[in-house]
């Protein structure tokens, strides 16, 4: 057998890790530049853009519509979260029990996710269209009901983001509650204990990671939230949804005005990095709670 | 550079090891490079650059359609009525020049997006693209669309047959700007060829008109009242439709043409300073009466109604009027494509208190990449779809309002024999139609703005304050 020479033998895993190091420099690249341009005074309106300094994230900071699209944000990300939580683990419980209508719902589940957020909302908007949309219909509202008054625009496209993505909290927490070891619930049962107070005691600490994966998912995805929100309301009534992505979609592509744009979706990623990494050191400590629990 | 030893198992491994602290250090290195780099070459955006020459002045010699045989070009398209009736004239063009066409079609709701980014990017993927006319105060500046006078004067480039002023003159001036505060459309460079136009009218259900036996109403108040009087939320029928999105596009069809017809202005001019004055006693005393219109005779969710929706709802029979485009309208009579076909005519709306029927004006128009690379064969399609002969095919389909004089008085006034009113509107209202807006740079976000405002108001919002603090801020804006 030929010997493979040693310098190639050397090179090898610095040649295998380049497309990850390519990878990571597009990322960055793109990430870097989006902060250059945050310093900059770069608009359609102005080609040759020049060195602002912090002039963007005052512009930004001090308008009162940033913060209340902050607020919206926030108020969006918790409730929806909040909700498909509580949804997506009680379907999960209900479909612990591997009976046929359990695995036909299961499979039934995976459906919304399958759609795109955009479809979604086109649908959506149509269900809640007062004049022939089938929810008023159905729910015998009339045709003067309007889903998307300014009233009720925000708690319907929390409705929306719900019906997508409960399915995702309810399939990885029915993982997760697959994945718990069998013998605490058994010795439990033995010991007479009843089935809340197992929910309680046993199955809700070890579940606490695999529920608190999907919460860091959702809540990361809800403030970010842009595409069923978008199509639904573009933002609107007034600006009674509009969130911190619309916010920046409007100055970056409907505005042409790149540097506000970049400096609205900098500042968001700073809130979701602080989030992220608070809730990751959450998830931290609750995996090693869980491996208390479950030892 | 890092020494090698080799280990006990032969594999030479570096004697200083590489920490993952190391390589990500590299790694940020490596990602600053390019982008001080990039900061060195600027940001893009300018239209000094090469890629955006005019090639006019290059071609010479005789006009000819085969001068670029076996080329090939891609045009940006939204679907739309005007793509729809060109869509099957495409291979005449490939005939006539032996020039490839490839359309993209992406959806209205995304297709500015798409665009926009595109341009911004100046790959010149498209060489040429649909546009409005607003777009054009957006797009121009940064150097992003082709100046096409000077292909249009250059008669290598252009068949002696075009007849550039054969299209309605009012189209010609609002596709024209110098981009310059305080100047009026029709200086500067032609940055597009009107394709297809529309006038803002009222389209309504003729058949419920007769059987009632109602008669047009003159006024805006009488039309008000119209509107109120043929709404009936138990039969899910409603007055009139209108756009009411958060969009700009709802403030520019009806809402602008009764606007100015009601005597109020967006902004007034003094030497290169703008003042907004969508706050003043006429505009207030309007906006109240349009969004109160809206709640007590509009569709109930008004506030996501494009025009899509408004023309819908006409079609199936729920609203009794809408008041938008006559293009847009139009395309719902025709025989099988809604439940109202043959029961729709037109009338040109409420006249203003001192009978103007001024009207505000869209036109689609055909537009040049100036980032294209083939912007000859560009021209040569652009001077095709815009010229007499396809446009007069194009009426026998859903093409309406062709923006040629000589084709909308020939072929398409014999399509119009089953469109009761459209012709007569089209005339009463032509005069007076043009661009009603105050050309502006920052147009799309101070016209979203008022759009803003409207839903506000429709919320419960004071129309004076409110309109009051639109002001204030797009007088800001526009000036800054």
């Amino acid at each position: 057998m030929r010997r493979v020479p040693a310098w190639r033998r050397g090179l090898r895993p610095y040649l295998l890790s380049v497309p990850a190091v390519l990878l990571i420099i597009g990322i960055l690249y793109a990430f870097f530049y989006g902060v250059y341009y945050t310093v900059l005074n770069y608009a359609a309106t102005n080609p040759t853009p020049s060195f602002v300094g912090a002039d963007n994230y005052r512009s930004v900071l001090g308008d009162p519509l940033f913060w209340r699209s902050a607020g919206t944000t926030l108020l969006y990300a918790v409730a929806a979260t909040g909700l498909e939580t509580v949804l997506g683990v009680a379907i999960a419980l209900l479909l612990n029990r591997s009976t046929l209508i359990g695995k036909t719902f299961e499979r039934l589940l995976i459906l919304p996710l399958m759609i795109a957020p955009v479809i979604a909302g086109v649908i959506w908007k149509l269900m809640f269209n007062p004049q022939f949309g089938v929810l008023n219909h159905v729910l015998g509202l009339g045709s003067t009901f309007d889903w998307l008054s300014k009233d009720r625009a925000l708690a319907s496209t929390i409705l929306v983001d719900v019906w997508i993505y409960t399915p995702f909290v309810a399939i990885l927490v029915l993982a997760g509650i697959r994945s718990l070891p069998k013998e605490p619930f058994e010795a439990s049962d033995v010991d007479g204990a009843n089935w809340f107070y197992m929910f309680r005691r046993l199955m809700l600490p070890m579940m606490w990671p695999y529920i608190l994966v999907a919460v860091i998912f959702r809540f990361m995805d809800c403030l970010k939230v842009f595409d069923a929100v978008y199509v639904l309301t573009a933002g609107g009534p007034g600006v009674t949804t509009t969130t911190l992505q619309i916010g920046a979609f409007e100055d970056s592509i409907t505005n042409l005005n790149y540097s506000r744009g970049s400096t609205y979706m900098f500042l968001l990623w700073i809130i979701v990095f602080i989030t992220a990494r608070y809730l990751v050191s959450v998830l931290g400590k609750a995996q090693r709670r869980a491996a208390g629990a479950g030892a | 550079m890092n020494e090698f030893t080799r280990s006990e198992s032969g594999l030479h491994v570096p004697k200083k090891k590489v920490t993952r602290r190391s390589m990500l250090a590299a790694m940020g290195g490596a990602a600053t490079v390019p982008m001080l780099y990039g900061c060195g070459v600027g940001t893009g955006g300018g239209g000094d650059d090469a890629g955006s020459a005019n090639g006019a002045g290059e071609v010479t010699g005789s006009f000819d359609w085969k001068a670029l045989k076996g080329e090939s070009i891609k045009i940006l398209q939204t679907p739309h009525p005007y793509q729809q009736a060109f869509q099957p004239l495409l291979k005449e063009f490939t005939e006539l020049t032996g020039i490839e066409v490839q359309a993209d079609l992406v959806a209205e709701a995304d297709y500015f997006t798409k665009l926009n980014t595109e341009l911004a990017g100046k790959t010149g993927a498209h060489d040429v693209f649909m546009t409005g006319a607003y777009f054009i105060w957006q797009y121009g500046p940064p150097g992003w669309m082709e100046d096409l006078k000077p292909w249009i004067e250059n008669s290598a480039a252009t068949s002696d047959e075009y007849d550039f002023e054969d299209i309605y003159e009012g189209l010609r001036t609002s596709t024209r700007w110098d981009f310059e505060k305080g100047s009026e459309l029709g200086t500067g460079g032609q940055w597009a060829i009107p394709w297809g136009f529309e006038t803002n009218v009222v389209a309504y259900n003729k058949k419920e008109f007769d059987a009632r036996g109602i008669a047009l109403p003159e006024t805006f108040d009488d039309f008000i009242q119209l509107a109120n009087d043929l709404t009936d939320r138990s039969q899910n029928r409603y007055g009139v439709a209108f756009r009411g999105s958060k969009s700009w596009a709802t403030i520019h069809p009806g809402f602008m043409t009764q606007f100015t017809r009601e005597g109020a202005k967006d902004y007034t001019a003094e030497g290169t300073t703008y003042t907004a004055a969508m706050n003043s006693d006429k505009a207030v005393d309007f906006t109240k009466k349009w969004v109160d219109l809206a709640k007590s005779a509009g569709p109930t969710s008004w506030t996501t109604y494009d025009y899509p929706q408004c023309t819908g709802d006409l079609g199936n029979g729920n609203a009794m009027m809408v008041y938008d485009a006559d293009s847009a309208t139009y395309p719902k009579q025709k025989a099988g494509a809604s439940a109202q076909a043959g029961n729709l005519a037109w009338y040109p709306g409420p006249a203003g208190p001192d009978g103007s029927y001024a009207t505000n004006l869209w036109t689609w128009s055909l537009a040049m990449n100036a980032a294209s690379k083939k912007k000859q064969a560009a021209w040569l399609f652009i001077q095709w779809a815009t010229g007499k002969e396809a446009m007069n095919k194009a009426t026998s389909s859903t093409f309406a309002d062709p923006v040629r004089a000589s084709v909308f008085d020939g072929s398409f006034k014999q399509t119009l024999g089953e469109f009761p009113g459209y012709l007569e509107t089209f005339e009463k209202v032509i005069d007076s139609t043009k661009i009603q807006f105050t050309p502006q740079t920052k147009f799309f976000e101070t016209t979203e703005d008022w759009a803003v405002a409207l839903q506000d108001i429709y919320s419960g919002a004071d129309a004076k304050s409110r309109l009051d603090e639109l002001a204030k801020a797009n007088t800001s804006k526009i000036n800054a």
